[in-house]
C-alpha cells in the first residue's frame, strides 16, 4: 500500500497508545460495576475526546467498549451481579463455577474466550467489513423475524428440567416485555398510567433484581452459605480445557459477528444464542448451567464477538447498530469525519490506523484483564457476611444509575422476589430473559414486516436468508423434539427394564 | 493629628464606598452561586446528548462554574421535563435541553402533568437541524410532485426512528398535507432504520441531515426536498418543500431545534446572565464547527421569541397528532 507510512505514522503515536490503555482498564472497572455499562462510560468520555486527536480519540472509546464488554463479566461470575446486560448469559455457568471453587477458571475462560473472540471479530471487521455490510443490508424485517424465530427456539434447549416450567418463564418473560409504549401506534400497555413504566420496564435494574439480589435474601434467610467454597487461590485454565473450549468460542466468535453486523440485536442476543447453539452441541450439555466452562466460553465468545463488527455497518454505512456506535459515530463527526460509504476513499490511511489501534486493543485487553483477575478474584475470598452488604448497596446503585430514578430501585427489589421465588420453586431464568429480550424484537419485526409488505403474508418468504432461517427453525424445533422423545423412551425403556428386574 | 484623623477619615469612608460597590457590584453578579445542572431528558449517547456536553463544556467557560451534564430519559422528553417542571430547592441553577420532544410529546400525551409552554422560560435555541426527504437511489421518484401523484395512487411506506419522533412527525404532517397513502414503518432509532430505506424496504423517509447525508452525497439515497425554511447550505440544490407550491406543502416547514429551558421561577438575573453566555457560547468558533458536523444550523430564537416558536410547534404537532389517531 503506497499510504503504508503514512498509516505508520498515524498510528505509532504515544497517545494512540495511552488512549487504548486507558481505555480498556476504565472499560473493565466501569463493565464490572453493576448499573455503570460500557455505553455510560463511553458517553461520559466523549467530551474529553474532543480536544483529542481523532485516532486517538476513537481508540479512547472503542477501548472502553472493549473493556466493558469482558469488565461486565467479572461480577457476573464473583457475585451473581450481572457488570452489564450482555454478561447475564456467562452468569449462567460463571457463577456456580465459582461456587464450586473455580472461580479463577471461570474469569480465565471468560478472558481468553472475550480476546479471542474480539480478535475473530476485528479480523471481520478488517477484511470483510464490505461483504458483511451487504449482508446486513438485505436483513429485513422479515429477515430478522425469522431469525428471531430461530432464536426462540433456543428456549426448548435452555429450559433444562422441566419443560413446562421453561415455557412457562419464556412467556412471562414476553409478557412483561409487553409493557410500555406500543411501537407502531404509540399507544400505552400495561402501564397503570404509570409514567415510569412508559419506556418499557428497565433492563439493568429487572438483571440485577433477578440474580443478585436472591443470592441476597437466601444468604440472610439461612444466615450462612454453606455451599460456598470460591477461592481466589482456585486453579485457573487449562490448555487442554481451552482446547476443548476453542470451537465453541470460534462458533460463538462467528455468531457474535453475524448479530453485530446487522444494526439493531446487540450483545445480550448474541450471548444466548452462541451459548444455546454450544449446548446443543456439546457432550457436556447436561452440565450446562451448573458450572460448565465451555458455557462461559459460548457467552462471552457471544458477545464480544459483537464488539468489533458493530464497527462494521458504522465505518462502512455510518449506521451505528447499538447506542456505544452511536455515540462513537458522534465522536468521528466532531472531529470532521463522516463514517459512511465515502469514508473508505477520503481517510483510507486513518481508517487502516484505527483498524492497527483495535487489532492492538485486543492485546491490551488480555494484559489488562490478566491483572484484573488477579485482583478481582480476592472478592472471592471476602467474608459472605461482608461482601453482601457491600453488593446490595452496589445492587441499589447500580439500579439507581442507570436512569437517574428512584422508581428502578423498585424495579429491582420487585425482580429480586421474583428471582427468589424462582430459585425456590425451580423454574429458569434463562428462558424468562430470552422472552423478555427477544419478545418485543419478535412482535416489532412480525409487525414490521406487515406494514412494509402491505400485510401480504409473502413478504416472510421473501428470499433465500428468510428460506435459510425457515429451515433452521424447523431443524432446531425438529432436533428439540427428536431428543425430547427418545429422552422419554430411554426413560421408559429404562423403567420397564427395572420392572423386569 | 487633626490631619491624620481626617485623612484616615476619608480613607475610612472611601474604602466603605469603595466596598460598599464592591458587594453592590458582586450581588448583581452573584448568580450562578451553585454548580449548573443541565438535564438531557434522554439516554447518553444521541445527539440531545452529544449537543449538551458540547455546550456545557463552553458554558462553563462563559459563567465561570461548573456546569453539569445529568440525563434523565423516559417517555419520550416527558420525564426528564416533568421533573424540571416540578421547580424544588435547585430550580434557580437548572436548565434543561429540550428537542421537538417537548412539543410533539405534549401533543401526544394529553396526561401531562405539565403545561409545555407556562411551566417554563425559554432561553435560547441552540441549533436547528433540518429534516430530508429521501428516496433510495433506485427509487422511480426524481421529485417530490412524481412522488405525491404516485402516493395518491399506491399505498406507499416511511420508515421512522419511532412514535412520537420529528422524523415519524414531519412524515405524518406530509401524508396529511398531501392527503397521500403512506404507512408509517417504526424502527427502534435511526441506526435501524436506515438499512430499510437503504435496502428499499420502504419508499421514503424524513430522515435528520446528518443521518443522511453522507449517503445523498455517495449516490446511495436521492435527496428530494429538506423541510426547513430556506435551503441547506449542506444541500444547496435540492429545494425545500414549501417551495414545492402544491399540494399545499408551502405550510411544510420544519426542523429539529434544540433549546435550553428552565423552570418558570428560574430568576430574573439568571436569564439575562444565562442568555448572554449562551450568546456568546454560540459565536464561539468550536461551536460553530460542531453545529457545522451535525449539519445543523446556529438557532435564531431567544426569549419571548423562542417561546412564540413553541407555541406554534406545539400547535402544529397537535393538530398533526389528532388527525393522525396517534394522541392517546
Amino acid at each position: 500500500m503506497e499510504n503504508f507510512s503514512e498509516v505508520i505514522e498515524i498510528f505509532f503515536s504515544l497517545d494512540n497508545f495511552l488512549a487504548i490503555a486507558i481505555g480498556v482498564v476504565i472499560g473493565v472497572v466501569v463493565g464490572s460495576i453493576p448499573g455503570l455499562t460500557a455505553t455510560m462510560a463511553v458517553a461520559l468520555a466523549l467530551p474529553f475526546t474532543f480536544s483529542m486527536q481523532p485516532v486517538a480519540a476513537i481508540l479512547l472509546l472503542v477501548g472502553i467498549y472493549k473493556g466493558g464488554m469482558y469488565g461486565g463479566s467479572i461480577t457476573a461470575i464473583l457475585i451473581r451481579t450481572p457488570g452489564s446486560p450482555a454478561s447475564a448469559c456467562t452468569l449462567l455457568d460463571g457463577y456456580p463455577m465459582a461456587q464450586q471453587g473455580h472461580a479463577k477458571k471461570a474469569l480465565k475462560a471468560a478472558l481468553y474466550s472475550s480476546v479471542i473472540a474480539d480478535f475473530i471479530s476485528n479480523i471481520a471487521l478488517i477484511f470483510f467489513a464490505a461483504y458483511l455490510a451487504k449482508i446486513a443490508l438485505n436483513f429485513g424485517a422479515p429477515e430478522f423475524f425469522w431469525l428471531i424465530c430461530f432464536s426462540l427456539t433456543i428456549i426448548i434447549s435452555l429450559a433444562s428440567g422441566s419443560m413446562i416450567k421453561g415455557l412457562m418463564a419464556a412467556l412471562l418473560g414476553i409478557l412483561l416485555s409487553l409493557v410500555g409504549l406500543d411501537e407502531v401506534f404509540g399507544s400505552q400497555r400495561f402501564t397503570f398510567g404509570n409514567y415510569n413504566l412508559m419506556d418499557s420496564i428497565s433492563f439493568i435494574p429487572l438483571l440485577i433484581g433477578l440474580f443478585a439480589i436472591p443470592e441476597i435474601i437466601e444468604f440472610y434467610r439461612k444466615k450462612a452459605l454453606p455451599h460456598i467454597k470460591a477461592k481466589a487461590s482456585g486453579a485457573g485454565l487449562s490448555f487442554s480445557e481451552l482446547k476443548r473450549c476453542l470451537t465453541t468460542i470460534v462458533r460463538g466468535s462467528l455468531i457474535g459477528v453475524i448479530i453485530g453486523a446487522i444494526p439493531g440485536t446487540g450483545a445480550t442476543a448474541a450471548a444466548f444464542i452462541s451459548y444455546s447453539d454450544a449446548r446443543r452441541r456439546s457432550p457436556n450439555r447436561a452440565n450446562f448451567g451448573k458450572g460448565e466452562v465451555e458455557g462461559v466460553a459460548a457467552a462471552e465468545a457471544g458477545n464480544n464477538g459483537v464488539a468489533g463488527a458493530t464497527m462494521i455497518p458504522l465505518l462502512s454505512l455510518g449506521i451505528p447498530g447499538d447506542v456505544i456506535t452511536a455515540i462513537i459515530l458522534g465522536a468521528f463527526m466532531v472531529h470532521g469525519l463522516t463514517p459512511g460509504p465515502l469514508m473508505f476513499q477520503e481517510n483510507l490511511s486513518l481508517i487502516y490506523a484505527l483498524f492497527m489501534g483495535i487489532m492492538f486493543s485486543s492485546v491490551v485487553l488480555l494484559l489488562v484483564g490478566n491483572v484484573a483477575i488477579k485482583y478481582f478474584s480476592l472478592i472471592a475470598d471476602i467474608p459472605k457476611s461482608v461482601l453482601f452488604p457491600i453488593v446490595l448497596m452496589f445492587c441499589v446503585y447500580g439500579a439507581y444509575a442507570v436512569n437517574n430514578d428512584t422508581f428502578d430501585i423498585w424495579v429491582m427489589m420487585a425482580f429480586g422476589v421474583m428471582g427468589y421465588i424462582f430459585n425456590r420453586a425451580a423454574i429458569p431464568a434463562a428462558p424468562f430473559l430470552i422472552g423478555f429480550i427477544l419478545g418485543p424484537m419478535f412482535e416489532d419485526n412480525l409487525r414490521r414486516s406487515l406494514l412494509i409488505g402491505h400485510n401480504d403474508l409473502s413478504i416472510f418468504v421473501r428470499g433465500p436468508i428468510t428460506w435459510a432461517f425457515i429451515a433452521l427453525t424447523v431443524g432446531s424445533i425438529s432436533l428439540a423434539l427428536y431428543r425430547f422423545i427418545s429422552a422419554r423412551r430411554e426413560a421408559r425403556n429404562a423403567a420397564a427394564k427395572s420392572q423386569e428386574v | 493629628m487633626n490631619k491624620f484623623l481626617s485623612s484616615a477619615y476619608l480613607a475610612a469612608c472611601t474604602s466603605a464606598l469603595a466596598l460598599g460597590l464592591t458587594l453592590s457590584s458582586a450581588s448583581a453578579d452573584e448568580w450562578p452561586t451553585n454548580d449548573v445542572r443541565l438535564v438531557v431528558p434522554y439516554a447518553p449517547g444521541g445527539t440531545t446528548d452529544v449537543l449538551s456536553r458540547r455546550v456545557a463544556d463552553l458554558l462553563q467557560q462563559e459563567l465561570d462554574a461548573n456546569v453539569i451534564v445529568e440525563n434523565r430519559p423516559g417517555a419520550g422528553s416527558t420525564v426528564g421535563t416533568g421533573r424540571l417542571s416540578r421547580g424544588g430547592r435547585d430550580a434557580d441553577h437548572t436548565i434543561l435541553m429540550a428537542s421537538p420532544g417537548h412539543t410533539i410529546g405534549a401533543a401526544i400525551y394529553p396526561d401531562l402533568t405539565y403545561d409545555p409552554v407556562e411551566d417554563f422560560v425559554f432561553l435560547q435555541n441552540m441549533i436547528d437541524i433540518p429534516n430530508v426527504m429521501v428516496v433510495p437511489a433506485d427509487s422511480p421518484y426524481e421529485n417530490v410532485i412524481d412522488f405525491v401523484e404516485a402516493a395518491k395512487e399506491e399505498n406507499m411506506t416511511f420508515s421512522h426512528s419511532g412514535v412520537g419522533s420529528s422524523i415519524h412527525m414531519s412524515g405524518e404532517l406530509f401524508k396529511t398535507l398531501t392527503d397521500t397513502n403512506l404507512t408509517a414503518v417504526p424502527f427502534a432509532g435511526s441506526g435501524a432504520a436506515l438499512p430499510a430505506l437503504l435496502g428499499g424496504d420502504v419508499d421514503v423517509a424524513f430522515e435528520n441531515m446528518p443521518t443522511v447525508l453522507s449517503h445523498i452525497r455517495s449516490g446511495d439515497l436521492r435527496a428530494l426536498a429538506v423541510t426547513s425554511a430556506e435551503r441547506s447550505e449542506y444541500l444547496p440544490d435540492v429545494p425545500t418543500l414549501s417551495e414545492i407550491g402544491e399540494y399545499n406543502l408551502d405550510q411544510f416547514i420544519t426542523t429539529a431545534w434544540f433549546g435550553l429551558i428552565a423552570h418558570s421561577s428560574f430568576p430574573e438575573e439568571a436569564q439575562s446572565k444565562m442568555r448572554e453566555a449562551l450568546a456568546n457560547v454560540m459565536e464561539r468558533e468550536e461551536f460553530l464547527d460542531f453545529a457545522e458536523q451535525l449539519g445543523a444550523e446556529p438557532g435564531q430564537v431567544a426569549g419571548e421569541e423562542f417561546k412564540q416558536f413553541i407555541v406554534e410547534d406545539l400547535k402544529r404537532w397537535e393538530d398533526v397528532a389528532e388527525q393522525a389517531g396517534i394522541s392517546q
